[in-house]
């Protein structure tokens, strides 16, 4: 796997030499892009932050990768740690950070200890005095947009915050901040270093009815059915779920589909960060949305009127439809409130939050009436 | 437009916080009160964040804290039934403690073992691959 060379802090030092421009134009030039799923520039973040005026600025690793079934970063952080460390150290150079933060999530706490000595380690070794402090969140999906990480690092509820003032000129305690994910920092000594870096390369967790779990190397690009096949699903396969926030479709019309965002969109569904999750056809997928409805009723921050109050909602109706206990009119409702949730809700929690369900509720519409009261 | 109250120790509010739950597996009135105190921030703030994130607890634990999966990895590889083989067996719902103050149950969301489904954590261990046997024998060895 590209993702788990190592450069042995050779990246580090190529940096040095072509200078804090030097690398973000190098950056820049290989086409490396934020992995957490917007996709954005990182070498254009990087000089916003460079360029913003202000005494100090800071460097924020988002570890906080909550999305269910996603886990890649959890294996970038036991099995390349010293390369995701030497990405925070370039990023830091690069804008000219003092005091970098990782942002661990709190059900990684075990990988902490271990994470801590590699960062002494590596610190060492480069003669560096850049100051990276682990900080573990305790437990909140929401975290993982950027403005709560910011909130949650400064002892506040991480609710997300109005953008502007984006982090890149307003981040943490007001001072311009870099975040940036896991597997895009982890890349960042890679593109440095290696020619052949390929900056198309994307990983793909899959889970569910499948027999072998886990963690994939693909090509951008590559067919929804390659992907899936790879894991061996139980069974045939009925819908594939991206993650809870990119909603699903099915997979016998979609099996040929290329996995690249802007076709995963046309399909009406967000690839994300390439978490697939296989649900095989002997499920309804009633069920299945009861189930991540309730993953939106719990993790929903409670800052806004749609998210807090329509997750609640959803869920109570998507109970009553899987009990047997609705009537035919309720299926509609339930479209529209999912619409409104979508279209209103402040941050990107709520507005993905119901995807899942308008998809299904288009292409499994049967799954939902064969539940209704007859 | 934007709050910059800014507390002298806003950065060691939720380390402190995690620092309490881990110590005394609970966070306390007082404790809340004292935490309050160490780093000038209102107490109606330190409420607030120790509320607000599911690993915190301003109830009363039990020693043990199990908090099992049930996102849709999990759910789909039998989360429900391993649930309610824990209840169960412990005798307690999800979100109660047995009265001997060993155990408390949370149903909680991913905890980014999809590939060890169904997973679940005890006092932030992991444990995944997760069957009937395999909990009873954790379980065992709690007690
Ligand atoms: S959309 Fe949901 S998660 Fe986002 S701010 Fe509103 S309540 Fe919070
Ligand atoms: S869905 Fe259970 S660990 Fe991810």
């Amino acid at each position: 796997m590209q993702i788990l060379k190592k450069t042995n802090l050779k990246a580090f030092e190529k940096a040095k030499k072509l200078g804090p421009e030097g690398v973000i134009s190098l950056i820049k030039e290989k086409g490396l892009a934020g992995r957490g799923g917007a996709g954005f520039p990182t070498g254009t973040k990087w000089e916003m932050v460079r360029n913003a005026e202000a005494d100090e600025r800071y460097v924020i690793c988002n570890a906080d990768e909550g999305e269910p079934g996603t886990f890649k970063d959890r294996m970038i952080i036991e099995k390349n740690p010293e390369t995701l460390i030497e990405g925070i150290l370039i990023a830091s150079y690069a804008v000219g950070a003092k005091k970098a933060f990782i942002y661990l999530r709190g059900e990684y706490t075990c990988l902490k200890s271990k994470l801590n000595k590699k960062i002494k380690e590596v610190l060492s070794k480069a003669k560096s005095d850049l100051k990276i402090e682990i900080f573990v969140g305790a437990g909140a999906y929401v975290c993982g947009e950027e403005t709560a990480i910011l909130a949650s690092i400064e002892g506040k509820r991480g609710h997300p915050k109005v953008r502007p003032p984006y982090p890149t000129t307003y981040g943490l305690f007001g001072k311009p901040t870099v975040i940036n994910n896991v597997e895009t920092l982890t890349n960042v000594p890679l593109a440095v270093m290696f020619d052949d870096w390929n900056k198309d390369t994307r990983l793909h967790c899959i889970s569910g009815d499948v027999e072998k779990p886990g963690v994939y190397e693909a090509p951008l690009g590559e067919k929804l059915s390659q992907a899936i096949e790879r894991a061996k699903p139980k069974g045939k396969p009925k819908a594939v779920y991206f993650g809870c926030f990119g909603g699903c479709m099915p997979y016998e019309k979609f099996r040929d589909l290329e996995l690249r965002p802007e076709k995963v969109c046309e399909g009406e569904c967000m690839l994300g960060s390439c978490t697939m999750i296989v649900v095989s056809e002997k499920r309804s997928i009633v069920d299945v949305a009861t189930n991540i409805a309730k993953f939106y009723e719990f993790e929903s921050c409670g800052k806004c009127t749609p998210c807090r109050e329509g997750t609640m909602r959803v869920l109570a109706m998507l109970q009553n439809i899987s009990v047997g206990d609705a009537k035919p009119e309720d299926i509609d409702t339930l479209q529209e409130l999912a619409e409104v949730i979508k279209e209103t809700s402040f941050c990107g929690l709520g507005q993905t939050a119901t995807s899942h369900l308008i998809n299904a509720l288009k292409f499994f519409r049967k799954d939902f009436e064969d539940r209704i009261k007859k | 437009m934007e709050d910059k109250e800014a507390y002298p120790d806003c950065l060691g509010l939720l380390p402190k916080l995690e620092k309490e739950q881990a110590k005394k597996g609970w966070i306390s009135e007082q404790a809340l009160k004292r935490i309050s105190k160490e780093t000038g921030i209102p107490i109606s703030r330190v409420y607030g964040v120790a509320t607000f994130y599911a690993h915190l607890h301003t109830e009363k634990q039990g020693k043990y804290i199990i908090e099992i999966c049930n996102s849709p990895s999990c759910y789909l590889n039998s989360s429900l039934n391993l649930i309610k083989f824990i209840e169960k067996e412990l005798k307690i719902k999800s979100g109660q403690t047995t009265k001997n103050g060993k155990f408390s149950i949370h149903i909680c969301s991913c905890i980014g073992c999809c590939d060890k489904a169904p997973a679940m954590m005890i006092n932030k261990k992991v444990y995944g691959n997760l069957t009937e046997e395999k909990v009873k024998k954790i379980l065992k060895k709690c007690r």
